[in-house]
């Protein structure tokens, strides 16, 4: 839900989330209605305006000077201020020796929401999401803070599966406490059609007392409500629709196959993954409750969903603990490769008996049929090996965050024992760009000059006069 | 030429054959130290080029100064200047004619210093700390190249303030090499750059990186005609890749091997591995040096792909390298690279430069001389 393609944004994105009673403030709209029609006139006012299409929609809102200053930089191309501060929340990340390290990451998330409007990979928001989350999982004075838990819900949005990672949350006992974490859970049932299971993570929130406790009754309150008013909806709509069936008025007939036109057979596969998916999902899911309750003629395409039948009947949040990591998304029905052309049968027992060995030509005669023979090669026109154009698609990483996170709490045994790295690979890599050795002591340099600069100013202040 | 501030210890002055008595490690390969060396980590060192009689070699450092020695030929080091920047020294470079020395620091700035009248002047400005410093000598134009972690790269005429030519990287410059017409960066994220210099300084193609970890030192090397054919990359993690530019064959051709870890392979312990920080070529020879973290320096031949030599540990890592213009001297650096962070930081730790004679050892083994 958080980041989709930029300049894809679907209106009903909006309105679902409007819909849903989520405070969806545009700062922008705000500082033109304080700041008057004068204003509007100026050419700054003008820029968001044309791309707007692909901001980033944020709960929170925007700041209408940071985006601005963002949008004004992409489009001079100067980047260099935007690296240098960048820059300083890395620096900072690595040399903070304060007690509360969470403080930077929170800053660096919110400020680089706010200067990539876009969004997007030069963002780099998905990895310093996925590093911040790893970095305090072992703190527990953060699994109930209400910062963390907002970055772990940003990091659930912007991955492909958010309901594993709130389960997995759950697991770990982060965010029990906290309100945010059942509100931002139930969202997504909710918006993957799951009304009971929303409501379920709302009651365990209120069984667990997370805090604030108003707040999670609000936005429970909320829930029933749209629910309601969806069942009241849909009543309507049945009534109308028996109305309606004797008129049989034409309509175009919905969600069938397309037929081909001319010779061509082709039938383009139409595979909507992800976030196309899942807000997708919310009007199909509509779409069909409305054909099955509706009897008419047409409703001759009942739509099995098969997700909503599923998820109804495993809704209930199990409330067992996850130890084991889930079972990988992979492929039904897939083999694992395995090397079978060097597995040897034991021809021979201890005692020298020879076991039966495999008769190496079967007994009776395979019926072959005379006139079959092997299926001739398909033409191709094009030598492959020529062509350059497409080259072979790379193997693709199945990895989800999720496992990444896993995988971070169990490192793999082997690859530890054999090879250790003598130098401080954490500090390098603890924020979301990697640091080498110089850029940590530069920053070490930078800051024991500040301290220096800032006593020699004080003591010249105090009068001494003496500047070192 | 102003000799260095007397606030410095001599104490150790004098060359070390006769000094190093002690049995401790900061000097196991009994070499030659170099007089009053820097009061902090050595960052970076270089040799006179071939057209100035004599050797002299620069070193700068953390402690904000670059200091030039001359090496005489019984071994013997003076000290014959220094200059300050405001901020640690990140780089340091010699023009052609080794009248004028290039000094690149984390103040931002690049200087260049005047030899003969002994005068520093601002040359380069950056929007980071400028971590290389390159001359480039070409036929029709001659100007320094600084890497900054600004992620950019410039070009600097040296009598004007502003660059000739500004060149956007994907990623903060960690290490560059120039051999003319060819001039590589090694960025952060593993980010490969080669550039050609003919007529003027553009982007000749990105390369994948051939390692797994962070780019840290990368030096060009030559082929039988003396011209650049490809680079040597070291990285974070113990490994040097040898990678050439248009090779005939290049899953043969390129490789990578490990250095710089503990000898610990058929125990049970795990290995230790040691950041590779520093690569030189050997200018007649063709074979190369690496130092590392782990204090020690070895020698290797990429073609007959041998190790020819490696050094006892020393008690400090080895944070730079180089050889002089005719191969006949290595010095190598002995200081904290941070590594392990400031904790491990000791500013009471003495830091030494080191001068070994190089002319047999880096022989290839092969030729028969």
């Amino acid at each position: 839900m958080g980041v989709q393609p930029s300049g894809k944004k679907d209106h009903s994105y909006i309105e679902n989330l409007e819909k849903k009673g989520i405070i969806f403030t545009f700062n922008v709209f705000d500082s033109i209605d304080q700041t008057g029609t004068n204003t509007m006139a100026e050419g700054g006012e003008v820029e968001w305006e044309l791309c707007k299409e692909n901001i980033q929609p944020l709960k929170k809102g925007r700041d209408i000077s940071a985006l601005r200053e963002a949008l004004s930089h992409q489009q001079e191309g100067s980047s260099s201020h935007i690296n240098q501060h960048k820059q300083a929340f890395e620096s900072e990340l690595r040399v903070y020796e304060g007690d509360d390290p969470l403080d930077v990451w929170d800053r660096y998330v919110k400020w680089t929401e706010q200067t990539y409007p876009q969004g997007g990979k030069e963002s780099n928001l998905s990895v310093l999401l996925e590093r911040a989350v790893v970095r305090f999982t072992e703190d527990k004075k953060y699994h109930n803070d209400k910062r963390y838990i907002d970055i772990w819900v940003k990091f659930a949005q912007n991955g492909p599966e958010p309901l594993d990672i709130y389960r997995y949350m759950r697991a770990q006992g982060i965010g029990l406490q906290q309100a945010s974490f059942y509100i931002a859970w139930s969202e997504e049932y909710e918006n993957q059609g799951n009304f009971r299971a929303a409501d379920n993570v709302f009651q365990e929130g209120f069984k667990r007392e997370a805090e604030p406790h108003e707040r999670l009754l609000q936005f429970h309150k909320a829930l029933q409500a749209r629910v309601a008013r969806q069942v009241m909806a849909n009543m309507l709509e049945e009534e109308e629709e028996e109305e309606e069936t004797t008129a049989a008025k034409p309509e175009r007939a919905s969600l069938v196959d397309l037929k081909p036109r001319g010779k061509k057979k082709a039938v383009a596969p139409i595979n909507r993954v992800g976030a196309a998916l899942s807000s997708n999902q919310h009007s199909l899911q509509f779409q069909g409750s409305q054909a099955s309750a509706s009897s008419g003629q047409n409703s001759r395409l009942v739509i099995f969903d098969e997700q909503k039948a599923a998820s109804a009947e495993t809704s209930e949040p199990k409330l067992e603990t996850w130890k084991a990591p889930p079972p990988s998304k992979s492929k039904e029905n897939e083999q694992r490769p395995e090397k079978w052309s060097s597995v040897k049968m034991p021809m021979k027992s201890r005692f020298g008996h020879t076991v039966l060995a495999p008769p190496s030509k079967p007994n009776f005669q395979p019926f072959v049929e005379e006139l079959d023979q092997p299926p001739a090669m398909t033409p191709c026109k094009i030598n492959p090996a020529v062509n350059s154009v497409l080259s072979a698609r790379k193997p693709c990483r199945s990895e989800t965050p999720l496992k990444r996170l896993q995988l971070h709490h169990h490192p793999l045994q082997t690859e530890g024992a054999q090879e250790q790295s003598m130098y401080c690979k954490e500090l390098l890599l603890s924020g979301a760009a990697e640091f080498c050795f110089e850029e940590l002591r530069a920053e070490r340099y930078r800051q024991k000059m500040a301290v220096k600069l800032d006593s020699s100013a004080k003591e010249e202040q105090a009068g001494c006069g003496l500047s070192n | 030429m102003s000799i260095f501030g007397t606030s410095t210890g001599f104490g150790s002055g004098g060359t070390g054959v006769f000094g190093s008595t002690t049995s401790d490690s900061h000097n196991p390969m009994k070499d030659v130290e170099v007089t009053s060396p820097p009061d902090d980590s050595i960052s970076c060192l270089a040799f006179s080029p071939p057209t100035m009689p004599g050797n002299f070699l620069i070193g700068g450092s953390w402690a904000n100064d670059v200091r030039c020695w001359e090496v005489q030929d019984n071994g013997q080091t003076v000290p014959k200047a220094q200059q300050m920047h405001t901020g640690p020294v990140l780089d340091v470079c010699w023009s052609d004619d080794g009248g004028k020395v290039f000094t690149a620091s984390c103040d931002k700035t690049a200087k260049m210093w005047d030899l003969n009248t002994n005068q520093a002047m601002q040359i380069a400005q950056h929007d980071g700390p400028i971590r290389t410093i390159h001359w480039i000598k070409s036929p029709n134009y001659s100007c320094v190249m600084t890497g900054s972690w600004d992620k950019t790269l410039k070009f600097w005429d040296t009598r004007s303030p502003s660059p000739m030519m500004s060149l956007q990287m994907p990623e903060r410059c960690y290490s560059a090499d120039v051999l003319y017409p060819m001039a590589v960066v090694a960025t952060a994220e593993r980010g490969l750059i080669v550039y050609q210099l003919e007529n003027q300084p553009s982007e000749f193609r990105r390369v994948d990186s051939p390692l797994k970890h962070q780019h840290r030192c990368l030096a060009i090397f030559k082929d039988k005609q003396n011209k650049p054919t490809g680079f040597a990359l070291g990285s974070i993690e113990g490994r040097v890749a040898i990678h050439y530019i248009n090779p005939p064959n290049p899953a043969k051709d390129n490789f990578t091997f490990k250095c710089h870890r503990s000898n610990g392979t058929n125990t049970a312990s795990p290995q230790d591995i040691y950041a590779v920080n520093a690569i030189a070529f050997h200018p007649v020879h063709g074979t190369l040096a690496t130092v590392g973290s782990d204090g020690r320096f070895s020698f290797w031949d990429k073609d007959a792909r041998t190790k020819l030599k490696t050094s006892e540990q020393l008690d400090q890592p080895i944070t730079a390298c180089c050889f002089n213009n005719n191969g006949n001297i290595f010095a190598y650096a002995s200081s904290y690279d941070w590594s392990k962070g400031h904790e491990y930081y000791n500013p009471q730790k003495k830091n030494y430069i080191f001068l070994r004679s190089a002319a047999e050892e880096l022989k290839p083994r092969n030729k028969k001389w």
